[in-house]
């Protein structure tokens, strides 16, 4: 039976992954006083992704075609070990959070390899930016949740997801909330959203993912598209798990599911909103303000850890 | 426990991990613009505060002081430092003698500094840790912001959030001055604020920038 929701949870995040990616447009084309397109756009695109052919640069290797589908799949994995709707993961038992940052960064690092291989300049710089970006992130990703880790005691994120959903809502402690702004700082920067980088443009000298995805078409792209969504809702996952899991169905009954389904909603839309909101207000920062970005993110993350020394 | 107590009481025991935040985000913050308005939300942070314990206290005085923070500090002071601001048309930087990052850094240093300073007298006089540590942590900071950054306006925001501090600890550990001092000492940053701004106004008349660092050069 838990095996059962493990898998429906996994699924969920990867089928809900686009929908969740054509409500943030929406919303910030309400925002900016446009119409938008359909919230269901993307999975439009990816079907007529997968049906085009797939051209491949004649300068590229065996790696251009293998690097899409071990981003795709490094990142379904990493998705396995996130809690949606139980305090359970389908590979929670098999690796805790450390595992689930390192599967990101292989993904990562295989887009960014495969940037490279395809031989335009463009990829080469996106690939390098990202290799930067990514650098500079993981410190405050692993820090903050280090800080949760020691605090819940474990290092599985099930049972850290279980242990902030059993206390009380509004008993904030100092390093939940530093963690939280870590890692809500983190996630904008790891997702390549606006004040970082720029989702919507394939036309600016400072873009960093679609430099790297520049060279790639048809079902090649599809996967690269969707591994990035994925990942967008799986950080948002994270952050609803870590730092607000209450509502999470503490039994498999069918009314403790509903609300979870129900409560995961809710605060999914909560973090469109903002995140559209953010979008719309902030500009992005240049390319060497990033590093300044991260540090600050860097130092809130310390900040958490060392507050673990004075939780109550 | 009623509704009011309960959330009185949360408001208390998660209001310093706010000011925490608003002390690292104005450390961190690019223009001077966000950091007056992360110094009203600091002032309604200390203001929910000051409502919580007039409620769990059942002290009028608390009332009228937490009236006179939502006025002076909340509202007046920021809506002032934001027309200075917009009126001196100068860059909207802070022009700080450190990056954003090294700031942040600095102030979770100052945090911990506070905190490791405060756990002995907690202890000894049964107060509220945390809350004690974030008025210190707002002093240090205050004061870190008036000597890093080179524009008279982030001096008067740095005074500000030095006084913020101050005024926190009076309410921690003594539960508030009485009214009067209160009000004199309200008066007395309201009339200095404008001063203040009267002041810099001078200064960028005189010698078309605010740069603190470069009234050095009067020297005879």
């Amino acid at each position: 039976m838990t095996l059962g929701i493990d898998v429906i949870q996994v699924l969920l995040l990867i089928v809900i992954a686009p929908l969740l990616r054509g409500m943030i447009g929406r919303v910030k084309a309400r925002i900016q006083n446009r119409r938008g397109a359909s919230v269901f756009r993307p999975y439009a695109d990816l079907w007529k992704l997968f049906r085009k052919e797939d051209l491949v640069p004649l300068t590229a290797s065996f790696l251009f075609r293998l690097c899409p589908i071990v981003l795709f799949a490094a990142t379904l994995a990493a998705a396995a070990f996130v809690p949606v709707l139980h305090a359970s993961s389908l590979l929670g038992n098999t690796g805790d959070f450390i595992l689930l940052v390192y599967m990101l960064a292989l993904a990562r690092f295989f887009l960014v390899l495969g940037a490279m291989d395809g031989g335009s300049s463009f990829g080469g710089m996106g690939a390098s930016r990202e290799a930067l970006v990514s650098t500079l992130a993981e410190a405050p990703l692993l820090l903050a949740m280090i800080a949760i880790a020691i605090v819940s005691h474990s290092a599985s994120i099930a049972s850290m997801v279980h242990w902030t959903a059993v206390r009380d809502p509004f008993q904030l402690s100092p390093v939940h909330a530093f963690a939280l702004v870590a890692l809500a700082m983190v996630t904008i920067a790891e997702t390549g959203r606006v004040p970082v980088d720029n989702p919507v443009t394939h036309l600016e000298l400072t873009m960093i993912h679609e430099a790297m995805v520049l060279e790639y078409s048809g079902p090649s792209l599809a996967l690269i598209e969707w591994a990035n969504s994925i990942k967008l809702t799986l950080m948002f996952t994270l952050l609803i798990g870590l730092f607000a899991p209450w509502g999470i169905a503490a039994s498999l009954s069918f009314f403790g599911l509903g609300i979870a389904v129900a409560t995961f909603a809710l605060k999914i839309a909560i973090l469109i909103v903002a995140l559209a909101a953010l979008e719309s207000g902030v500009a992005k920062l240049r390319m060497y303000l990033v590093p300044q970005y991260l540090g600050i993110a860097c130092a809130i993350s310390v900040l958490a850890v060392v507050f673990t020394v004075f939780a109550r | 426990m009623g509704v009011v107590e309960f959330a009185a009481a949360k408001t208390l025991a998660s209001s310093a991990v706010f000011l925490f935040i608003t002390v690292l985000l104005i450390a961190s913050a690019k223009r001077t613009v966000s950091c007056i308005v992360l110094f009203a939300v600091q002032c309604a942070v200390i203001t929910a505060q000051i409502v919580a314990m007039a409620s769990l206290r059942h002290s009028g005085d608390a009332v009228a002081v937490a009236v006179m923070v939502l006025l002076v500090k909340v509202l007046a002071i920021p809506y002032a430092l934001l027309r200075v601001s917009a009126r001196l048309k100068v860059s909207p930087k802070v022009s700080a003698a450190t990056t954003p990052a090294q700031s942040a850094f600095i102030a979770a240093a100052l945090i911990l500094l506070a905190f490791a300073v405060v756990q002995p007298y907690a202890r000894d006089f049964a107060l509220d840790s945390e809350m004690l540590a974030a008025a210190t942590a707002m002093v240090l900071t205050g004061g870190f912001l008036m000597v890093s950054r080179r524009k008279a306006l982030m001096q008067v925001v740095g005074l500000l959030v030095l006084e913020n501090g101050i005024f926190l600890l009076a309410l921690t550990t003594t539960f508030g001055m009485p009214l009067v001092i209160e009000m004199g000492i309200f008066f007395d940053l309201l009339i200095w604020v404008l001063l203040m701004g009267v002041f810099i106004f001078r200064i960028r008349e005189t010698f078309a920038h605010v740069d603190v660092s470069r009234l050095r050069r009067l020297r005879g």
